[in-house]
């Protein structure tokens, strides 16, 4: 079946100007602020997003405006909103296309967010390797506030927001929601114990949203037409649509934008398919923590839910196809390799058994593990896995699925490697 | 307030008490490495975990030190799964661990080797290369860090921002390279920053002063009070051979709570001193010679009966150490005001520099157990400071110094020789006791028992720790003997209880402090007596 896309969030991306303030207002830009700000009180806006139950689009697939909802109802503290926008997960580049190139959807999604959450400031975080998207933003801010839909008495409503662009430093648990606070508060990322959840106690320890540059790209869509308009789209488990961030053994990578629920396999289609000719080995679905699928797999539809009932996630949308030509254990041992060097080495499971699991992997591939090793690979992220019990944060996890998964799938190609003391595809 | 269970028994405790401290309530110990009582809580070593049975959640087991308890929450601590993710953990931090016990100062009190032996598996499955890290880093003097030993619980870098409230200590690097390191551009000089080397709970940080001097096995830990200054810190004071190896903090939550400053844990080397005092001194023919003790005490005070008999009391002046136990102080009272009825008493003060935590200016240990006793002149009586002066005008013409010297002070110290006679006891020998008459030998405060009260009033036992050298003897028995000598009709009073007993009965800001309860090794060992005052 063929598909087509449907462009919100990268509506005119392809013109060279689509990150100018003219051609945003062109198509309608800063209507919503505008609405939210003189037709809506917060509240309204809060239950217009909470009913338009947008997943929080970093991978975790909380919904947005049921988050907001956790703020306390008593506070005398500022409220912030952080925007996620370290996108450090392998295999994803969605944000960064939103940043880049349609810098002012995101800055009227963050302005009315914090418009909605009572936030006076808000933080975007931009990973350390993406100065376009921060020169991008910074000059969208700039164009923002000579126009006045940011700073102060935004469009003579009298509401005050200001926006701050914050870069990490490259590592990857700035992602991580609270090691992206420790991060924009000038200390080292690490991830924060929970409780208390940022909504309670978050950046400079006052309540706070945080929320993907992704799902704060919906907000205005959903302010603009309603929620209604935005249900119609994609499915009842995952409405709206998503970008694709489709990558490796394709004929046509990069980023496509779909309504949710698009099939998989429509998906690397739509790419051009699995490249010369070759046949597929695996898809990673969500980003490279994600579970890996075989090719039998992949007829399934890409929602939270779906994606969750096929034993993996939806995650991130990063899209990785995998011909036949790779060695299933090198690409452990490389995801291990990215995981185990970027654990913030807190907690002890995570510190410990990535870079253990990393050296075992890397011993089998080497042709120099014994079968023992690989059901010792499996025991070892199946001691570290488990956020909230064995982690602080999910990183282990993340670090976990990718082992479990190849050593279950694709079994037989690891035992090969020891039996053959090689690598059988000659890598 | 909730009420929960944890194995089985119940519990309640005050709303947000974490499951951590509501087990140590019900005496159930659950392991830790980065919780401490005295620190934030990190939840990095993860080694805590307990089964929640109620209510459910995402995984069997999460750590206890951030789990706060609810009403009907009900906890495992000993069951298989909370066994297992013990015993995981363990087996995480032994991977790239040296396993360098044998010359590692923290064996024998090392949280690595007891809950390896207590939740870890007896083998380890790890066939790879161990991460190297730096090894014998000299973060300052006094402390030296090992990174290959350290299991990154941050206890030492929270320590030093949150209680020394001096950043001097950061974790650098990721992952399995993480070590700790004086943060950058930094020196660690906190003057508590030896205090990590206790809150270690592996051999990673360990005191130059004491690295490689003993086994902690081999030493003898007598709880005893810090006397250099006057907060008299809870310390452990830990010998071998009857010699003071280290001194460490001892939890009071009334004084020190964990801690004690680097000054104090270090302040002990003259104990073991050449110029200690083994033996009496009696004066013979213008010059000092050995003496027995016993003949020394009853010269001691022959010179200060004579010298009553024929001059009456006002011309004696008598100092008295603050440094001296109340016990100490309230016979030396007795014998000088009771005795002798002088009323030229006084102490020496000592101050330096103090701050807002710990240490205190006053570096006396008892002034105010002095003070409440009455070591103080009277109304228009000599005092220390007009001491030379009055000597110069013949007003003073004999002095007794217990514990005490004047070396600080020429003017005084050249007085001395200007007196008819002069009484001298302390554990060394001062310029001013060279300038004695009678030197009666006492001895320092690990070497004797009794009590001292701290500047807020809290009264903390010192206990004997090492033998005195020679015939040294506690400062006690030595006054008991001139008040034995003055009195020869009435018992003897020498044993530090029953002066303490007799010190709450004569002054009453001691009443209702009984002796017994302040020796302790654990919990509150000391007791108001600025309270019992009021």
């Amino acid at each position: 079946m063929s598909i087509t896309e449907r462009r919100i969030l990268l509506h005119g991306i392809d013109r060279e100007d689509s990150a100018a303030i003219d051609t945003y207002l062109a198509d309608g830009g800063y209507r919503a602020l505008e609405k939210a700000l003189k037709e809506m009180q917060p509240s309204e806006v809060v239950a217009e997003v909470a009913k338009a139950r947008i997943r929080g689009r970093g991978g975790a697939g909380f919904e947005a405006g049921r988050k907001w909802g956790f703020l306390p109802k008593q506070n005398e503290k500022p409220v912030y909103l952080t925007c996620n926008g370290d996108e450090s997960e392998p295999g994803t580049f969605k944000d960064r296309h939103i940043m880049e190139r349609r810098p002012h959807l995101l800055l009227e999604g963050c302005l009315i967010t914090c418009y909605a959450i009572g936030a006076r400031t808000g933080y975007i975080y931009v990973r350390g390797e993406f100065p376009h998207a921060q020169a991008a933003l910074e000059k969208a801010i700039e164009e923002a506030r000579e126009r006045g839909y940011l700073g102060g008495d935004i469009l003579g409503t009298g509401v005050s927001i200001d926006l701050f662009v914050h870069t990490g430093a490259g590592a990857y648990v700035c992602g991580e929601e609270t090691g992206m606070l420790s991060s924009i508060e000038g200390n080292r990322g690490n991830p924060r114990l929970k409780p208390p959840f940022p909504a309670v106690e978050g950046l400079f320890r006052c309540p706070t949203i945080v929320n993907n540059v992704e799902t704060l790209s919906n907000v205005p869509f959903v302010i603009r037409e309603g929620a209604e308009e935005f249900l119609k789209l994609g499915t009842e488990d995952t409405p709206g649509t998503r970008i694709f961030c489709v990558s490796g053994h394709v004929e046509r990578p990069g980023a496509y934008e779909f309504e949710c629920g698009v099939n998989l396999k429509d998906v690397i289609e739509y790419a051009g398919g699995v490249w010369k000719g070759r046949k597929l080995k695996a898809v990673i679905p969500g980003g490279l923590s994600a579970h890996v699928l075989l090719p039998d797999e992949i007829d399934v539809a890409c929602d939270f839910g779906s994606l969750a009932r096929a034993g993996t996630i939806m995650g991130s949308c990063g899209v990785m196809v995998l011909d036949e030509t790779v060695c299933m254990v090198r690409a452990l041992q490389n995801a291990l390799e990215f995981f185990s060097h970027e654990s913030c080495g807190q907690c002890t499971p995570c510190r410990e058994g990535t870079d253990w699991a990393r050296k075992v992997v890397t011993r089998i591939e080497a042709g120099k593990g014994t079968e023992a090793d690989v059901d010792k690979l499996y025991e070892i992220a199946d001691n570290y896995e488990g956020m909230g019990g064995k982690t602080i944060c999910a990183l282990a996890d993340a670090a976990a699925w990718p082992v479990k998964s190849y050593v279950t799938k694709f079994r037989e190609e690891f035992l090969m490697h020891v039996r053959q003391g090689r690598c059988p595809l000659g890598g | 307030m909730p009420t929960l269970t944890i194995d089985g028994r119940e519990i309640t405790v005050e709303p947000g008490t974490t499951v951590i401290r509501a087990a140590e309530m019900l005496g159930i110990h659950i392991p830790r490495y980065c919780w401490h009582p005295g620190l934030s809580i990190a939840g990095n070593c993860r080694i805590c975990q307990v089964e929640v049975v109620k209510p459910k959640l995402r995984f069997p087991c999460t750590v206890s030190c951030n789990l706060v308890a609810s009403d009907g929450m009900e906890i495992l601590t000993d069951s298989e799964a909370a066994r297992k993710a013990r015993a995981d953990v363990m087996e995480f931090l032994l991977l790239n661990h040296p396993l360098d016990c044998p010359i590692c100062d923290q064996a024998g009190e090392c949280l690595l080797q007891e809950y390896s032996y207590a939740v870890g598996r007896d083998k380890s499955r790890f066939d790879e290369e161990k991460v190297h890290k730096s090894k014998r880093v000299r973060f300052s003097e006094e402390i030296v860090y090992d990174g290959e030993r350290c299991i990154l619980c941050t206890r030492c870098v929270r320590f030093m921002k949150e209680v020394a409230g001096e950043e001097q200590l950061a974790v650098v690097e990721r992952g399995d390279h993480a070590e700790i390191a004086v943060a950058y551009g930094r020196e660690l000089t906190s003057p508590y920053s030896m205090n990590i080397v206790d809150l270690c709970p592996v051999g990673a940080l360990t005191s130059a002063d004491f690295r490689f001097k003993s086994r902690v096995w081999f030493l003898t830990n007598v709880p005893s009070t810090c006397t250099s200054c006057a907060r008299g810190c809870s310390i452990t004071v830990g010998a071998r051979w009857e010699k003071i190896q280290r001194l460490t903090p001892r939890e009071n939550p009334d004084v020190n709570r964990w801690w004690m400053c680097d000054h104090g844990r270090l302040n002990w080397k003259y104990v073991h001193a050449p110029d200690r005092l083994g033996k009496a001194l009696v004066k013979d023919a213008g010059r000092l010679a050995p003496a027995d003790t016993d003949e020394a005490v009853r010269r001691a005070h022959q010179l200060v009966n004579r010298f009553v008999t024929k001059r009456g009391a006002d011309g004696l002046f008598g100092l008295v150490s603050a440094r001296l136990t109340n016990e100490e102080i309230f016979l030396a009272r007795e014998y000088l005001a009771g005795v002798a009825g002088v009323k030229n008493l006084d102490v020496r003060p000592r101050t330096g520099e103090g701050d807002d935590f710990l240490i205190t200016a006053d570096k006396n240990p008892n002034s105010l157990g002095a003070s409440l006793i009455g070591i103080a002149p009277e109304e228009g009586a000599v005092g220390l400071e007009g001491f030379a002066e009055a000597v110069k005008a013949g007003r003073i013409r004999g002095a007794v110094f217990f514990g005490e010297d004047v070396d600080h002070d020429p003017e005084a110290l050249a007085a001395l020789d200007s007196l008819e006679f002069l009484v001298v006891m302390d554990y060394h020998l001062t310029e001013t006791a060279r300038k004695a008459d009678v030197v009666l030998p006492g001895v320092t405060w690990a070497e004797k028992e009794g009590t001292i009260t701290n500047v807020d009033g809290w009264v903390s036992r010192l206990n004997r720790a090492i033998r005195p050298p020679g015939e040294a003897r506690p400062d006690l028995s030595l006054l008991g003997g001139l008040l034995a000598a003055a009195r020869p009709e009435e018992e003897g009073l020498d044993r530090p209880e029953a002066v303490f007993e007799a010190l709450g009965k004569a002054v009453p800001a001691f009443a209702g402090i009984r002796y017994a309860d302040l020796y302790s090794r654990s919990g509150r060992v000391a007791v108001k007596a600025a309270a019992a005052a009021d």
